[in-house]
């Protein structure tokens, strides 16, 4: 992982660098983050962070990571790797409601009046998986005062700027400069 | 000056530990048996350790000293997020019980933020009741020297600082411990616990300074002594809050509602006169508290010459329309 950090103060520069490794550590998303740029001011007073991630390997199918089977009530799923219950479950029941969608236990899902057919073809997109979990550690990092902010957020980057009281233009122009910046690094042989 | 030691031991011949710290000017503050081991924690005069030593060797019992025992602390964060919040103030409060003492953690309501970080009169009166104060600041030094010194202006007990870059002195302030920032995991490395240690060491040096310019005017009566008396109120012995009573460096916190216990707290019986004569009773701000501040000797001694002039001004008096 690149990492790149402006600002006047050596120890308060390290520190959040610090930081932000044991929270990607704690998310497990250390290995999806190529790139980061700080840029802290505290007598302006900003804070910019815009972080690079690498692509997700694209779509994962119910059937990968659960078993499927048709009942009368409706289609019962069983879940095999844990790891995505949170996000299936949170599909569901954003496709069909939370009166349809029953958590029979842990890691079994009832799908009331539901077409086994129509399970089959729900997919998880990785992509947003990981994109939830990077704006998890950015909202873990960013000063706690700091509520006025500006984001911008393509593909592959994320960039949020966040302030105290008065979001200023040059700031933003500062950050939409460095968000473009980020999205054509190139990691391999790039340094920022 | 008085030594808080704890003693661990058996409860065989405790007794006569029990005695000797009387007959040295001592007083017992608390006593916790398990089975037929002992931990009492008192307080002796200075001079006195080697006698209360010699005594604890003769039982088997191993003495230490405790330098914040009876005092109660307040660990005072910006806010009670996650941000400011978990890891380093959790560790240093219970570091700080380690050394005797009682700590509270505390959160501001608006600490959060750099210019916008603000702490209220409220706020400022609840962390005068206490002891001392250790303010767990963050990361950066220009928002720590302009903007949240302003958080321990007008605190009158003595205030130590922990927060990230290396800073000296800081105004109104009495130390301050750099290398503790922002962190999402415990304090449990080499070197975090010898920086819990460094915010220890600094505590206890503010906290002793504080017990000599206390020493220079002695309080009335020491603490434990009037805790000792108030334990036998049955609102305190029937309270199921965790330390009921907390001695404080020149008084007490009872755990107790001030206005329903006024009365029966104020006509407690200290060497012949009543609580109210000795020490200053008032509403705590913690909620359900009541707070007893002891008089100096000095002053105890004075308000008795005042009472005495007026009672022999009314006496001529009297005598002069007769």
């Amino acid at each position: 992982m690149i990492v790149k950090v402006e600002g006047p103060e050596k120890f308060g520069n390290e520190s959040y660098v610090e930081l932000f490794n044991s929270i990607l550590l704690d998310i497990g998303i250390t290995r999806h983050v190529e790139a980061v740029k700080f840029i802290i001011k505290p007598s302006d007073p900003f804070f910019l962070i815009s972080v690079k991630t690498r692509k997700a390997a694209g779509k994962i199918r119910i059937t990968e990571i659960a078993e499927i089977s048709q009942g009368k009530d409706g289609t019962h799923i069983n879940i095999i790797d844990e790891n995505y219950a949170p996000s299936l479950i949170s599909l569901l029941w954003q496709l069909y409601g939370r009166d349809r969608i029953e958590q029979l236990s842990r890691l079994e899902i009832l799908c009331k009046g539901i077409d086994e057919k129509e399970i089959l073809e729900i997919a998880i997109d990785r992509g947003e998986e990981l994109r939830k979990k990077v704006l998890d550690a950015l909202w873990r990092l960013l000063p706690e005062g700091f509520k006025v902010r500006y984001d911008l957020s393509s593909e592959s980057v994320i960039t949020i700027l966040a302030t105290e009281y008065e979001m200023k233009e040059e700031w933003k122009r500062l950050a939409e400069e460095v968000h473009a910046e980020m999205e054509v690094l190139d990691v391999q042989g790039a340094s920022l | 000056m008085y030594k808080v030691l704890l003693f661990d031991g058996g409860v065989y011949r405790v007794n006569e530990l029990y005695e000797l710290v009387e007959d040295v000017g001592g007083f017992i503050i608390q006593k916790t048996q398990t089975h037929v081991q002992i931990l009492v924690t008192l307080a002796i005069p200075e001079e006195e350790r080697d006698v209360i030593e010699k005594k604890s060797q003769e039982l088997g019992a191993k003495l230490t000293e405790i330098p914040l025992g009876g005092t109660e602390i307040a660990v005072v964060a910006p806010t009670l997020g996650r941000h400011h919040m978990p890891h380093p103030v959790c560790d240093i409060a219970e570091h700080l019980r380690r050394y005797g003492a009682i700590t509270v953690v505390m959160g501001l309501a608006r600490g959060k933020g750099r210019k916008s970080a603000q702490i209220s009169a409220e706020e400022k009166a609840l962390i005068n009741e206490y002891d001392a104060a250790v303010f767990v600041l963050g990361n950066f030094e220009d928002c720590i020297r302009k903007e949240k010194v302003r958080l321990f202006e007008d605190i009158e007990i003595p205030v130590v600082v922990a927060c990230g870059p290396a800073i000296d002195t800081l105004p109104n302030c009495s130390a301050v411990v750099s290398g503790v920032c922002r962190r999402v995991e415990r304090m449990r490395r080499a070197e975090d616990i010898a920086k819990l240690e460094e915010i220890a060491e600094k505590v206890c040096k503010v906290v002793e300074e504080r017990r000599r310019v206390i020493d220079e005017d002695p309080l009335f009566v020491h603490p434990a002594e009037v805790r000792q008396r108030i334990e036998d109120l049955p609102a305190v012995q029937k309270s199921l809050r965790p330390a009921p009573v907390v001695l404080h460096l020149d008084g007490l916190r009872v755990k107790i509602p001030y206005h329903e216990w006024k009365d029966q707290l104020a006509s407690i019986d200290v060497y012949g006169r009543k609580l109210k004569e000795i020490a200053e009773l008032s509403d705590s701000r913690l909620d359900g508290s009541t707070l007893i501040k002891i008089y100096s000797a000095s002053r105890v001694e004075s308000m008795n010459q005042l009472e005495s002039k007026e009672l022999l001004r009314d006496q001529a008096s009297a005598y002069a329309k007769e």
